[in-house]
């Protein structure tokens, strides 16, 4: 192990290639040895206090970067790539923060019925709604990290809840899914399979962000403009049930939300402008979006400045100059991790001469998950595709065409057919339909809430059968499964 | 009003803030310092250092300490005799005064880590303790007693801690002739053994008082039994102590009523609840006992265990009907007992009835305080962040300086060693530190207890429960996320009793021409129960499970499983930890893959519990009608683990 000294406002940052992992501690005082007061440990990953003494592990090409307020030691284990960077936008951050704080506080103020002092009287009492935008690699998903960790770091009691729109990113799901989940405890970072933490499992677990309760609906591609009037409305149902959520709890809803988009959203070339602020404002109208923050792209500032400037807040803050150009490559291979740690559980093996580590603030056993694999009639489970599997382009229809309708239609999938491409693909498993047959209606499916995810490892066409792999042993007679355009395979 | 809970004890620490035990001068509130940072090592030396020198640092009865080195003892059990060997000589070296709280360490560790611990303890144990109570004044004596009382059932399966014997040689020793008043040889017993058995008892009744206000019967209980502590105090023949301590044994060692939650809290929706710490201080009106409650019981397996149960935890009607019944047993001992000594003449009939209301008063105040309390910390928090000048505009975001420091770390100067969440060192932040560490100690144990069982990502929710997570529960106080559900002995019995239920529902298919030869279970040696399922048109072997071409009663294997995983585990742990490598986990949880044609037909996941209670739109439901499996010898199938 390594020993790095941070000096206070610096950034330790490291990069770790396929298969390597990295051992990382806070140099602690025991009791036999003190250890001078500059050096006295506070160390934070994207927010998250590391505690002093403990050995933490990082692994499966995880990119990050330890943060010090106050200065601190390290001891490291060697990582692929590693240097220490004193320009750090954290300053700005942590002043958003602050900012969103005031908005809290004056929040739960009104809650409360207390009264206003002078500073505040004329303030806004909403608390911070925030829609985190940005271009590719520029560090939306490390921002709303950041500002939820401090955010469940203040003592309140606050619990934002983090959205997550961005259907290549997977959130605590697998790629393909957009969620939301309240967050009580800082999110541990070990993994770019869990960047937000992990929904919950069998195993306890000491940190309620390794076992969150996510709301997940199946978008099924990792591009937003494979479909976009889809997302549109999946976007809206996350909103309206969040909506539902602060309405039955206000004192909750104090700590507001916070979405983390895709790049897409940003980006002027990949799709019009039409698309983006379409789905842009379905997140605005869905999530009642009061503050737009866009990380380090003027232009778009300015047009959103445009759009919604006279509605509420938009503010650009700084890029992180630890952000690392992800390639295709990568993106691909942490679909697959992010799919294996939802199956299998997060397993990191520390590097030589480690014997005691933790990982994302949990023991190592407790996130080995053994999922279940079982063989079941192709009628036991319905399966539908949303959207004809190859849709022409929007522009390609005739004016007026009823695009809707073969967009949002639920297709039904045979897996007898050979052209089902039902193999290795991922289903989302969705909440039943509701009992009430009265209550029913054309396009509930669209509506339905993902319980699990599933994969079919095998088809055995002539016995009319199919292995599947779940992530655990429930049933799956009847139930009703999308699949998307994400396949994986062992 | 808050200090009590800083303190390890049985009375002191479970009491809720409204207790009104006699004496409390004694429990004058003490600063826990901060609880040093556990750190790791690899060699047994540096590791005696660093625990003696902990050790040392115990002395005054502050939980947070004792938490610490339990915790510390619990992950080094590998080296349970170095701690053994520390703490026998940290509690002789040290002067009288200070040698309780080393007991309550010894306490702790032996009732949470169990094994290996108290078969280091034993050896010494005896001697230790009377060695010690002939130095100490009468106010600790006492304190060990009730200490001592609790180890006749704090053991895992509910026997003496350290086996009957030192319990009888302690007893012996410091209440002198046989304290066995059934026993065979009637020898004196003491009345001061009486009183503190009484007083234990007592103490019991009145925790349950606090816990349900309403409750009548405890009501009489208390009342009961404090006249019969006059009695006993003003003296009475040998034969009536023997009687009241023959009732007063059989009284708590009864069971008790399981979590005496009112009926709403039954409609607590029920997923893998986080328990969002935080959210704690939240629930107020039965916040602060119940969570001390809950923490009591992580300490706590003997004598009561379910009364402290936390409200929010969902309750089975069986197990609550169950409960009444077994409530009404120690009543009519008690009254029985009354009665008897009413007739004789011993006592006279003229208590008045304590009335509820006093308890319910007390307790509203403490509500208020505490939700004062945390208006008040919210509104320091509020004027302490409106200070910051700090607009959300581009300018003020990228020149200012952010006080960030103070926000997150000066204002918190307690940490969790564990995972680095910080509290403020205000009574609130404290308090809430407290329930922060009783749940890293719930899941330590919980997850120790879990070795070798395959664990599972779960479902997510229904969209109701996630909707109505956060609803608050009828009195519109608490929240209905309390603290996690706590290990006690009903929640285990709960769970053990479904588990039970998941294997009995395991079976194996009777391969086409064998469905008249009988088969007998390798391990019991009875015969293997068959039946026809409709659904699958098949003849199955019931509560039966395949493993290596042998059939056996999935509940024989599973009991088996059990004892040899625990003991395997502990091998590896041991051997892996010596040789430095890897992670021995990862054999313990991947899937086994096995020829096993065999499929429980119900989840086994973590809330299959709560399925049982409400389950409205799940996953589970459909499972009646079972996957139907392969018959033998087709293609094996990656299975979960079917292990315990």
């Amino acid at each position: 192990m390594k020993q790095w000294v941070l000096e206070p406002e610096t950034e330790y940052r490291f990069e770790l290639d396929p298969n390597t992992s990295l051992a990382i501690k806070v140099r602690s005082s025991t009791p036999s040895e003190p250890t001078p007061q500059l050096a006295h440990g506070q160390a934070e990953v994207f927010g998250a206090e590391l505690a002093e003494g403990k050995t933490y592990l990082f692994g499966t090409e995880c990119r990050a970067a330890v943060f010090t307020w106050q200065g601190c030691t390290l001891e490291i284990s060697r990582p692929s790539t590693e240097y220490v960077s004193e320009e750090t936008p954290m300053a700005a951050y942590a002043n958003v923060h602050i900012a969103f704080e005031q908005m809290r506080v004056r929040a739960l103020r009104v809650v409360h019925g207390s009264p206003a002092s002078d500073d505040d009287a004329n303030a806004n009492a909403e608390p911070p709604r925030v829609l985190v935008l940005g271009p590719e690699n520029s560090g939306k998903t490390t921002v709303c990290k950041i500002l939820t960790n401090y955010t469940v770091r203040a003592g309140q009691n606050w619990s934002p809840v983090l959205v997550n729109v961005d259907p290549s990113e997977g959130g605590w799901a697998v790629p393909g899914a957009i969620s939301a989940a309240p967050i009580r405890s800082p999110i541990a970072t070990a993994s770019p399979a869990n960047p937000l933490g992990s929904a919950a499992t069998s195993a306890p677990t000491a940190l309620s962000s390794n076992a969150l309760i996510p709301l997940s609906y199946w978008y099924g591609h990792s591009e937003t403009k494979r479909n976009p009037v889809l997302l549109d409305r999946l976007i809206r149902n996350l909103g309206e049930n969040i909506r539902q959520r602060d309405d039955d709890d206000p004192e909750a809803r104090v700590s507001g939300l916070i979405v983390d988009t895709p790049s897409s959203f940003a980006s002027s070339s990949s799709s019009a402008p039409d698309n983006r602020h379409t789905l842009i404002k379905a997140c605005v109208d869905a999530f009642r979006i009061n503050v737009i923050l866009v990380v380090g792209h003027e232009k778009l500032t300015v047009e959103m400045q445009r759009l919604f400037g006279n509605r509420f807040t938009v503010v650009k803050i700084p890029k992180s100059g630890g952000v690392v150009e992800l390639d295709h490559g990568y993106r691909e291979r942490v679909h697959k991790y992010q799919l294996h740690t939802y199956m299998y559980g997060q397993k990191i093996d520390p590097p030589p001469g480690i014997t005691s580590a933790i990982v994302g603030g949990e023991a190592v056993a407790d996130l080995v998950l053994s999922p279940s694999s079982c063989v079941i009639k192709f009628g036991d489970l319905t399966i539908y595709r949303i959207g004809a599997e190859n849709m022409a382009p929007s522009s390609a229809l005739p004016i007026g065409a009823a695009r809707m309708l073969s967009e949002m239609q639920p297709v039904l999938v045979d897996p007898a057919s050979s052209s089902s491409g039902l193999l290795n693909s991922i289903l989302a498993l969705l909440a039943p339909f509701n009992p009430d047959e009265s209550e029913r209606y054309d396009e509930e499916i669209l509506d339905l809430t993902v319980v699990g995810f599933l994969v079919v490892t095998s088809i055995d066409a002539p016995n009319r059968k199919m292995t599947i792999l779940a992530p655990n042993q429930g049933s799956l007679v009847g139930k009703t499964a999308l699949v998307g355009s994400f396949d994986w395979q062992e | 009003m808050y200090s009590q809970p800083h303190m390890y004890g049985q009375v002191a620490y479970a009491a809720p803030p409204s207790y009104h035990q006699p004496g409390p001068s004694a429990y004058s509130y003490q600063q826990p310092p901060p609880p040093p940072a556990p750190v790791y090592f690899v060699d047994p030396n540096s590791f005696r250092r660093d625990y003696a020198a902990r050790l040392a640092e115990l002395t005054i009865n502050s939980r947070p300490i004792i938490q610490t080195l339990s915790m510390i003892a619990q992950e080094y059990s590998k080296w349970a005799e170095i701690v053994a060997q520390c703490l026998e000589a940290h509690i002789r070296r040290v002067p009288p005064w200070i040698k309780l709280p080393g007991f309550y360490l010894l306490d702790a560790i032996s009732k949470n880590v169990y094994d290996p611990y108290t078969r280091h303890f034993t050896p010494f144990v005896i001697g230790l303790f009377l060695e010690t109570y002939q130095q100490v004044d009468q106010a600790t004596r006492s304190k060990m007693e009730e200490m001592l009382l609790t180890w006749r059932t704090a053991s895992p399966t509910g026997k003496e801690l350290f086996g009957v014997i030192p319990q009888l040689a302690i007893e012996r020793g410091i209440w002198g002739g046989d304290s066995n008043p059934t026993g065979a040889t009637s020898g004196q017993i003491s009345r001061a053994q009486v009183l503190s058995e009484l007083e234990f008892t007592l103490s019991q009744k009145e925790r349950a008082l606090q816990s349900n206000a309403w409750d009548t019967t405890a009501q009489r209980h208390v009342q009961i039994l404090q006249q019969l502590r006059k009695l006993v105090e003003a003296g009475v023949s040998q034969d009536e102590l023997r009687q009241i301590l023959t009732q007063l044994r059989s009284l708590s060692q009864a069971p008790q009523p399981a979590a005496p939650a009112p009926p709403t809290t039954t409609t607590s929706y029920q997923y893998q609840a986080q328990p969002a710490y935080p959210r704690q201080t939240t629930q107020s009106a039965f916040s602060p006992p119940v969570s001390q409650h809950s923490s009591s019981t992580t300490y706590t397996s003997y004598a009561l265990p379910s009364i402290n149960q936390p409200k929010s935890e969902p309750v089975d009607s069986a197990s609550l009907l169950s409960s009444v019944k077994s409530a009404a047993v120690p009543s009519t001992d008690i009254a029985g007992l009354y009665s008897a000594l009413l007739k004789a003449g011993i006592v006279a009939g003229t208590g008045t009835p304590v009335g509820a209301g006093a308890t319910a008063t007390s307790e509203d105040t403490v509500t208020s305080s505490s939700e004062n309390m945390s208006r008040d910390a919210a509104r320091a928090y509020r004027q302490s962040v409106l200070s910051q000048n700090i607009r959300l505009t581009n300018a003020d975001i990228t020149r200012k300086r952010p006080n960030i420091d103070r926000l997150l770390y000066d204002r918190l100067p307690a940490q969790c060693k564990q995972c680095g969440v910080r509290f403020s060192d205000d009574t609130l932040g404290k308090k809430e530190m407290e329930d922060h560490l009783d749940m890293h100690f719930r899941q330590n144990r919980k997850a120790n207890q879990s070795l070798g069982r395959g664990h599972s990502r779960s479902w997510f929710v229904d969209l109701d429960d996630w909707v109505h997570e956060g609803r608050v529960d009828v009195k519109g106080k608490g929240r209905a996320d309390g603290p996690r559900p706590t290990t006690n002995k009903a929640a285990l019995a709960v769970d053990a009793a479904r588990r039970d239920a998941e294997l009995r529902t395991q079976f194996v298919v009777v391969p086409s021409g064998d469905e008249a030869k009988s088969l007998s279970c390798p391990i019991c040696k009875e015969t293997l129960k068959t039946e026809f399922l409709e659904d699958d048109e098949e003849w199955v072997w019931k509560n039966a499970v395949r493993k290596d071409d042998k059939i056996y009663h999935a509940t024989c294997y599973a009991e088996a499983m059990g004892s040899m995983h625990t003991l395997a585990s502990r091998l590896r742990q041991d051997t892996t930890s010596r040789s430095r490598s890897g992670t021995p986990d990862a054999s313990r949880a991947t899937p086994q893959k096995g020829n096993s044609s065999v499929r429980s037909s119900q989840s086994r996941s973590p809330d299959s519990k709560r399925a049982t209670l409400k389950r409205k739109a799940s996953i589970d439901d459909c499972s009646q009608s079972s996957v139907k499996m392969e018959s033998n010898g087709t293609p094996p199938m990656k299975k979960m683990a079917l292990a315990p």
